[in-house]
């Protein structure tokens, strides 16, 4: 009888506890994403008047070589900014997981006190120090590298400018995933290694870094998932060659002539990529628990 | 102290309004239903035009209704506007530019103004005002207006010609900034000597589109605020810019030797254009919140402040060299032969999908 009542409890608390947020998940992504999915096969429109299924606008993107042309320099633009943010994340998640600090978590805080001002401005404040009249050009005049009226003009407005502003604005977010890997590591591991007599660096090679791939593999995907459909920072020091895909499904929406349209393939094809990526990091991340 | 009517008094009231309406025309029906408009007047109108910067435009409206004031949502451009429309935004007025006449006149989204409504209407550039017409009717009030044309810096730009060729020289490759609006296309058609720019057939329009492709390794920015092009430009980043004489004006007052030319081939004059919202409870208000902004003194303070052109003839800038820019002396000023005034494309969905493929490219 005391059984069957808790496992009647049971049966009532799970779909109670999941109903929230499932009714949430529902309401505020599943059919938003079944709305822009109409939209992208002309079911639903912004224009009143006649419409009807057609698969015309996803068909004229996949014979775009512009749209696809753009989302593959995305693409190897976020591949960029992740390999160069989990590079620069992972010494410091390393120096404050296992250096033995007292002070961790207070270097932890201050590495994340960007975070309290808007995003907005610490991309802007790239552009004092990018621009022409900048920071670093100002600097390169005035050591004589370079003459005053001849600066390193690709700095700001390029390709360059949005990966360095994306690497900026990310390494501390990345930096946590990674610092909890290694924070977690057991060290009598490491200590069996020097005992083995691993020289450090065959320690860090052999032992910490296999251990900490997990975080690094989630920081990864961490900055490369929005960073694929970023607009913001290249719309402002991106210029004409750091334009990127995220960009075009926001031109599309609200400029020239809205093409919510195709706008809505865009947005549906980048999120079936982003889709299949955390899927395959899933199982990534799983296959590691298991062995 | 508040007096309140009774059912029969209003709708004694009522029949004597609809008997006023009858006997009056649209004018009046207009007139009587002043006394029902109530509310704060809704405007859909740009950044810098409302509360934000631009109350001296309608500063009489406030003072004559302090009770209705407006209520300002913003839009980045037409597209925006339309969209929020369709998505249930209601406002009584909103603001798109020239080229979009006769597409809102034809959406069954607006109404026609009673310009005998406006005090401040035989002020205003004739041809301004015709461009705001459809089927005789006016549809767009004219009031802040500019050229699309050139501005570049006479100390590192030699032009080898007054033309638009000049925002595609391979010479200033990284120094060269767009404007990013599907209006790149009419220019890359003026520059290629077609007949209709506005209208291109499908090849002329190819041609433009593989023109400004290929010339696009040249452009540094393609700027969608005047902000953004004057940071760039001021700090040296930008020495071509497809760019409005206010452009020109705020980079002089930097200290840039800037000249802004005005091509062989034409430059083409933007016209913000008033419009009246179909089912606007507010019509009265509305025609006295765009009179106020018609008027000669709102004229000068845009002129001077934001260094546009307004269509009310009796108002001149303070600076010269706006004067100049904007030839305000020429009433002819904004149409041929010194300048193409903006018009309808009536591919527009065409012509836009091909330029987000040219910034795509």
């Amino acid at each position: 009888m005391g059984r069957s009542q808790g496992s009647l409890r049971g049966h009532i608390a799970t779909p109670a506890l999941l109903g929230l947020p499932v009714a949430w998940l529902i309401a505020f992504f599943v059919v938003p994403i079944v709305i822009v999915g109409l939209y992208s096969v002309d079911v639903y429109s912004l224009f009143p008047g006649a419409h009807g299924f057609t698969l015309g606008a996803w068909h004229g993107f996949l014979h775009s070589s512009v749209y696809l042309g753009l989302f593959w320099k995305s693409v190897k633009m976020a591949l960029i900014v992740s390999a160069v943010v989990v590079a620069l994340a992972y010494p410091v998640a390393y120096y404050l997981a296992l250096s033995g600090t007292k002070r961790k978590y207070v270097l932890l805080l201050v590495l994340i006190a960007p975070f309290l001002t808007s995003y907005l401005l610490r991309v802007l404040a790239w552009k004092v120090i990018l621009g022409n009249n900048g920071v670093l050009n100002s600097f390169l005049a005035w050591t004589g590298i370079r003459s005053a009226n001849h600066p390193l003009s690709q700095l700001l407005y390029s390709r360059f400018a949005v990966i360095l502003v994306l690497a900026y604005v990310w390494v501390p977010f990345v930096a946590l995933p990674i610092f909890v890997s290694l924070d977690n590591l057991d060290r009598r591991l490491l200590e069996a290694a020097s005992d083995l007599y691993a020289s450090r660096w065959q320690a860090f090679l052999r032992v910490t870094f296999p251990l900490s791939l997990p975080g690094v593999v989630a920081a990864f995907f961490f900055v490369f998932i929005p960073t694929v459909g970023e607009f913001v920072t290249p719309s402002l020091v991106g210029g004409t060659s750091g334009y990127m895909y995220g960009n075009q499904i926001a031109d599309l929406f609200s400029t020239g002539f809205p093409d919510w349209e195709t706008g809505s393939v865009l947005a549906l094809f980048l999120l079936g990529v982003v889709a299949v990526l955390t899927l395959c990091f899933a199982r990534f991340t799983q296959a590691r628990e298991a062995t | 102290m508040e007096r309140k009517l009774s059912r029969e008094e209003l709708l004694k009231l009522a029949a004597a309004g609809g008997a006023a309406a009858l006997a009056t025309g649209p004018v009046g029906l207009a007139r009587a239903a002043l006394a029902a408009e109530s509310g704060r007047l809704q405007v859909l109108d740009w950044a810098g035009y409302g509360n934000d910067g631009g109350q001296s435009m309608f500063a009489a409206y406030v003072k004559k209704y302090p009770n209705n004031k407006p209520q300002f949502t913003y839009m980045t451009n037409e597209s925006d506007a339309l969209a929020k429309l369709h998505a249930g935004l209601k406002p009584d007025i909103f603001r798109p530019y020239v080229g979009w006449t006769k597409y809102f006149a034809t959406s069954g989204l607006v109404q026609p103004w009673d310009p005998k409504l406006l005090t401040n209407f035989k002020h205003l550039n004739p041809f301004m005002v015709k461009a705001g017409q459809y089927n005789g009717k006016q549809y767009g009030i004219p009031d802040d207006w500019g050229f699309d044309a050139i501005l570049y810096r006479s100390d590192k730009v030699k032009p080898k010609a007054k033309s638009w060729s000049l925002i595609f020289d391979d010479r200033y490759k990284g120094k060269i900034a767009w404007f990013d609006d599907l209006n790149m296309l009419t220019v890359a058609g003026l520059y290629l000597g077609f007949k209709n720019p506005w209208n291109q057939t499908d090849a002329q329009l190819k041609q433009s589109q593989n023109l400004l492709k290929s010339k696009k390794k040249n452009v540094r920015l393609i700027w969608s605020s005047e902000t953004n092009l004057w940071e760039a430009f001021g700090s040296g980043e930008l020495w071509i810019a497809y760019a409005w004489p206010n452009d020109w004006v705020q980079m002089k007052k930097k200290g840039l030797k800037v000249v802004y030319m005005r091509p062989k081939e034409k430059p083409i004059a933007w016209v913000g254009m008033l419009m009246l919202l179909k089912d606007s409870p507010r019509p009265k208000l509305a025609h006295a919140y765009v009179d106020a902004w018609s008027s000669a003194k709102s004229g000068k303070w845009l002129e001077d402040n934001y260094g546009y052109g307004h269509a009310n003839t009796l108002a001149r800038p303070t600076s010269s060299d706006l004067l100049r820019a904007l030839q305000l002396t020429n009433p002819r000023a904004v149409t041929l032969p010194n300048a193409y005034l903006d018009r309808d494309i009536p591919r527009r969905a065409v012509y836009a999908r091909m330029w987000e493929e040219v910034k795509a490219a």
